[in-house]
């Protein structure tokens, strides 16, 4: 009789304790909401503030079970959320607001990027020294979706361009077919400096340099997803913020993440150029001169956008800036 | 045996022979190093240079014949006024043809094909082993902003497209070639399409990957943009551009070399990446600027060289070694007689002369040595037997001359005091030979119960001469004396009888004096000797100041005078030879008249042994142990008188 109570203790009490944590753990997993995430390209730095929550388990935390699903070269992420496939993706501001219709009622959920990182640069051997030296160039742009503001800047300045649409590469750049290009300072610009020509033989031009520092990531969900998925939603963009906040303060392990899912998807990469993403991309991400809390789209760079996209004639009504942006980064508490 | 450099030869004939060669050696060493390598780097740079070259010649014989096939085609589209069908017939045609060839396009610019209403394309290629046809525009694909189609479109030349890696069916990695071709309407050269060909690299990436320099140097592609198209590290490939690379080892000169190689330079470059130093040799390929890298670490260039340099230093220490115990082992062999004679050397000088010597069978120096040896062995023996008897006969010499000087000084009185019964007179002589016998003597005696002859002589010469001569002069006196009453008779016939047969002219210098103890009257007569001295009591030592006459034994006839004086009681007289004033120390100064006369008047104490004793000790001071040349004879006598008796009385 007098072993009993040793039995207790040793055997029996433990096994109890550890039958409850199974079932906590079993409550936990159950309570998990899904939600899929796809960003606006293949996986590369500019998104490793997501793979960083989602590896740190800043989105479990925050009891979501968070898909990343990177769009394929047939569809888009936009295509993506319009099936419902994704129920939230990451677009460029302009893209966003161009793509917006009353069938495809984008929102903004949080703004991500603050600034602009597209640049034009020119070889310096064709002799372009400044912005003026562009007229009657013939500059390679972007066929997929970006070709709103550069096409804007020139308007503006009524400089006569040769547009030749792009694909992705750089390679008619650099065989010499086209005069300048634009690029994105993170990415292409690195990828010409890493074929083998030197940022001192580059003429740059940043288009933020001409009036034009239009901001680029955002998240964007439908806004039916927003009325039935708010604290989701909610807690996507907080653990989204953690996420990048950490990917900032650990950038090497960041970096391994991220070259990790890019060998695992086949994606052609090196170190040296995610490593320079990541870091442009994160200056992006800061506010710089302009007066936003985090997630929050200026309302002067929501209008400005606008505007251009008006005048180019890319769209043709206007939207108001209330139900396109809904910051659920600072958004209270949904109860 | 004993290495000490100073003690041993062998050590000695090591410190100066080894130094010399290692030193030899390591020159030589040096220079073999130093030439080697050069000529190392050169054979392997130029080894370098051809396997490049080779490499760029095979790949340079595929690609060219890609082109030829596009040059052999192309007239086709350019003049035929070819339709849909055809144009798959002919695309088909050139893939089925070329098994090289994966893939073949041909795109119509937009608005160029016969049909303007059309942008037409078609692509064939393997596929599951049967050949495939296709359109490639739509919705997905946009071709005319792809590189093949842009590149040559735009750049009005053929252009070999960045490689990629197809994973729609080839998966492999692929290149394509791509041509535009023209139309003439209404003369004038209209662009109207590209003729792309797609070949797989398999081939290229097999003869680079084949390419081996040293133990694990290997050769690289790289694209004209950079990219690593093969690469010993296959994560590089189509993922890195030697520039990204550059940036991710914070290596400037890599990227230099990068930009050199894009330049289409060709040449060598060193590099150290990752703690090893490479060598590059580069070089680009004609048709499409690829550059071809043939890398291999640095140290690899050197292994062989390096491996020959330490089997020679093994050599040297081994062969030094070698050396060491050779010259050791020969030189002990050669020396080692030399430890028999050092011991025989011993024993001889213990006086063991028998001692057999080392055994030589050499016929060299030692053999010499060993002669000597034997030579100086048989010489000393002589040499000592001969001595033994020499220093017998000696001996026996010695011991003759030892009874003998026994004899002669048992001829002289030599018990003092003489006359203990005589109260007017005290006497002490003494007489040194120098040698074992002399020719010095003196001698008293009593002619009467008051009067007493006393003799001094000196015989020319020394030893048994004159020693035998001066026995002859003595016992002539002793006769002589009884029988005349004065010292001029006396030496007269001495001298007469000396004189006679006197063949070997030997003579003697002679006083003789006649002291009368009653009166204290003294008759004397010098022939030839030293004056005596007369010791005044109480007064100055005083010289006979008399003529010196001739010595005894000379002329036969000649007349000797003779002399009086009247003695004092208290006075002395001081006989002597000239074996006392001739006394010499070792800078032959002699004792000297003067010295004799000083020393005679600082004596306090008129008695004769003490006048004796006080002389001899100034003699000895001024020789100062210098070796006795001369027989040395000194005779002293105080008168007391009649006077004397009393004062014993007394």
């Amino acid at each position: 009789m007098i072993f009993l109570p040793m039995l207790l203790i040793k055997r029996v009490i433990p096994f109890c304790a550890f039958l409850l944590l199974l079932i906590s753990l079993k409550a936990q997993e159950e309570t998990l909401s899904p939600l899929t995430f796809t960003p606006q390209w293949l996986p590369q730095a500019q998104f490793a503030g997501f793979y960083m929550a989602q590896e740190k388990g800043f989105y479990r935390d925050a009891g979501l079970e968070v898909s990343i699903v990177h769009p394929s070269a047939s569809v888009m992420a936009t295509e993506q959320l319009k099936r419902g496939e994704a129920d939230v993706i990451s677009l460029f501001l302009v893209t966003a607001l161009s793509k917006r219709s009353v069938d495809f009622p984008l929102v903004n959920i949080a703004q991500l990027s603050q600034n602009s990182g597209l640049l034009f640069v020119a070889k310096k051997s064709a002799g372009i020294h400044s912005l003026e030296d562009f007229n009657g160039r013939r500059v390679g742009i972007w066929k997929s979706g970006f070709d709103e503001i550069p096409k804007s800047l020139f308007r503006e300045n009524n400089y006569e361009i040769q547009w030749v649409p792009l694909l992705s590469s750089i390679n008619m750049f650099l065989a010499g077919g086209i005069d300048a290009m634009t690029v994105m300072s993170y990415n292409e610009y690195d990828q010409i400096i890493n074929a083998g020509i030197n940022p001192d033989a580059l003429s740059v031009f940043a288009c933020s340099d001409y009036g034009y520092n239009i901001p680029e990531d955002g998240l964007y969900c439908l806004q039916s997803t927003l009325q039935n998925r708010q604290e989701d939603l909610q807690r996507f963009v907080r653990a989204t913020e953690k996420g990048w906040a950490y990917a900032d303060t650990h950038r090497e392990e960041t970096l391994s993440v991220v070259l990790r899912i890019m060998t695992d998807a086949h994606v052609a990469t090196n170190y040296a150029h995610q490593k320079w993403m990541l870091e442009k991309v994160l200056e992006l991400h800061q506010p710089g001169s302009k007066h936003v809390s985090s997630g929050e789209l200026a309302e002067p760079d929501f209008y400005k956008t606008l505007r251009l996209l008006l005048e180019g004639g890319y769209i043709s009504e206007k939207i108001s800036f209330q139900e396109f942006h809904r910051n659920l980064m600072q958004d209270q508490e949904v109860k | 045996m004993s290495l000490h450099p100073q003690k041993s030869i062998v050590a000695r004939i090591l410190f100066y022979v080894l130094p010399p060669c290692v030193v030899l050696f390591l020159v030589s060493l040096s220079i073999f190093y130093v030439s080697s390598k050069r000529t190392i780097e050169e054979m392997t740079h130029r080894n370098a240079e051809l396997i490049t070259e080779r490499t760029v010649l095979r790949t340079e014989q595929v690609l060219k014949s890609i082109e030829k096939i596009t040059e052999n085609n192309i007239w086709l589209l350019e003049n035929g006024e070819l339709d849909e069908a055809d144009i798959e017939a002919f695309t088909s045609r050139i893939v089925r043809d070329n098994l090289e060839i994966l893939g073949c396009a041909v795109a119509y610019a937009p608005d160029s094909f016969s049909d303007p209403q059309k942008a037409f394309t078609r692509y064939s290629y393997r596929h599951l082993g049967r050949i495939t046809s296709r359109g490639l525009d739509n919705e997905t694909y946009a071709y005319s902003l792809q590189d093949w189609y842009q590149l040559p479109a735009t750049l009005e030349r053929a252009c070999w497209v960045e490689p990629y890696f197809d994973t729609g069916g080839a998966d492999a990695l692929i290149s394509t070639y791509a041509v535009p071709f023209y139309r003439r309407t209404n003369g004038k050269k209209e662009f109207a399409g590209v003729f792309a060909i797609d070949v797989s690299l398999d081939w290229l990436t097999s003869i680079v990957s084949s390419v081996r320099i040293l133990d694990t140097g290997y050769a690289a592609l790289i694209s004209r943009n950079g990219t690593f198209v093969t690469h010993e590290d296959k994560d590089l490939i189509m993922n890195q551009t030697i520039f990204s690379y550059a940036a991710e080892l914070e290596s400037l000169l890599l990227r230099e070399i990068g930009r050199d190689m894009q330049a289409g330079n060709r040449g060598f470059a060193t590099i150290r990446l990752q703690e090893v130093d490479w060598v590059i040799a580069y070089m680009p390929m004609p048709s499409n600027n690829w550059i071809l890298a043939v890398v291999f670490p640095k140290a690899e260039m050197y292994a062989p060289l390096r491996r020959i340099t330490l089997i020679l230093v093994v050599l040297l220490v081994v062969g030094l070694g070698l050396l060491s115990f050779i010259v050791i082992r020969m030189v002990t062999h050669q020396l080692a007689p030399l430890h028999g004679f050092t011991e025989t050397v011993h024993k001889i000088a213990g006086g063991d002369f028998d001692v057999p010597l080392p055994d030589i069978r050499t016929e060299d120096e030692m053999r010499d040595l060993h002669d000597s040896f034997a030579r100086m062995q048989c010489d000393l023996k002589e040499y000592i037997s001969n001595l033994q008897l020499t220093t017998s006969a000696k001996e026996k010499i010695e011991s003759e001359l030892r009874i003998a000087r026994e004899i002669q000084m048992g001829m002289i009185p030599k018990i003092f005091p003489p006359f203990p019964n005589l109260n007017e007179l005290d006497l002490f002589a003494i007489l040194e030979p120098a040698k074992e016998v002399g020719g010095d003597l003196y001698d008293f005696f009593l002619l009467d119960e008051s009067h007493l002859c006393v003799a001094v002589g000196d015989v020319s010469g020394k030893g048994v001469p004159a020693s035998l001569f001066m026995a002859v002069t003595r016992t002539l006196l002793r006769s002589i004396g009884p029988r005349q009453s004065s010292p001029a008779a006396m030496v007269s016939v001495l001298n007469r009888s000396l004189s006679q047969n006197n063949e070997s002219s030997m003579f003697v210098t002679f006083f003789l004096a006649i002291l009368d103890l009653q009166t204290g009257q003294l008759k004397y007569t010098n022939a030839g000797h030293n004056p005596p001295v007369w010791l005044h009591a109480g007064g100055t030592p005083e010289r006979f100041d008399t003529a010196k006459n001739i010595p005894v034994g000379l002329f036969e006839e000649h007349a000797y005078g003779e002399h009086e004086c009247t003695l004092l009681p208290g006075d002395g007289l001081f006989f002597y030879t000239d074996g006392v004033t001739e006394a010499e120390n070792a800078q032959k100064e002699l004792f000297s008249d003067e010295r004799l006369m000083q020393c005679l008047g600082s004596s306090t104490d008129p008695d004769p042994r003490k006048v004796i004793e006080c002389v001899r000790a100034c003699v000895d001071t001024h020789v100062a142990g210098n070796e006795q040349s001369d027989d040395l004879t000194m005779l002293s006598l105080i008168y007391y008188g009649n006077s004397h008796e009393k004062h014993l009385q007394n």
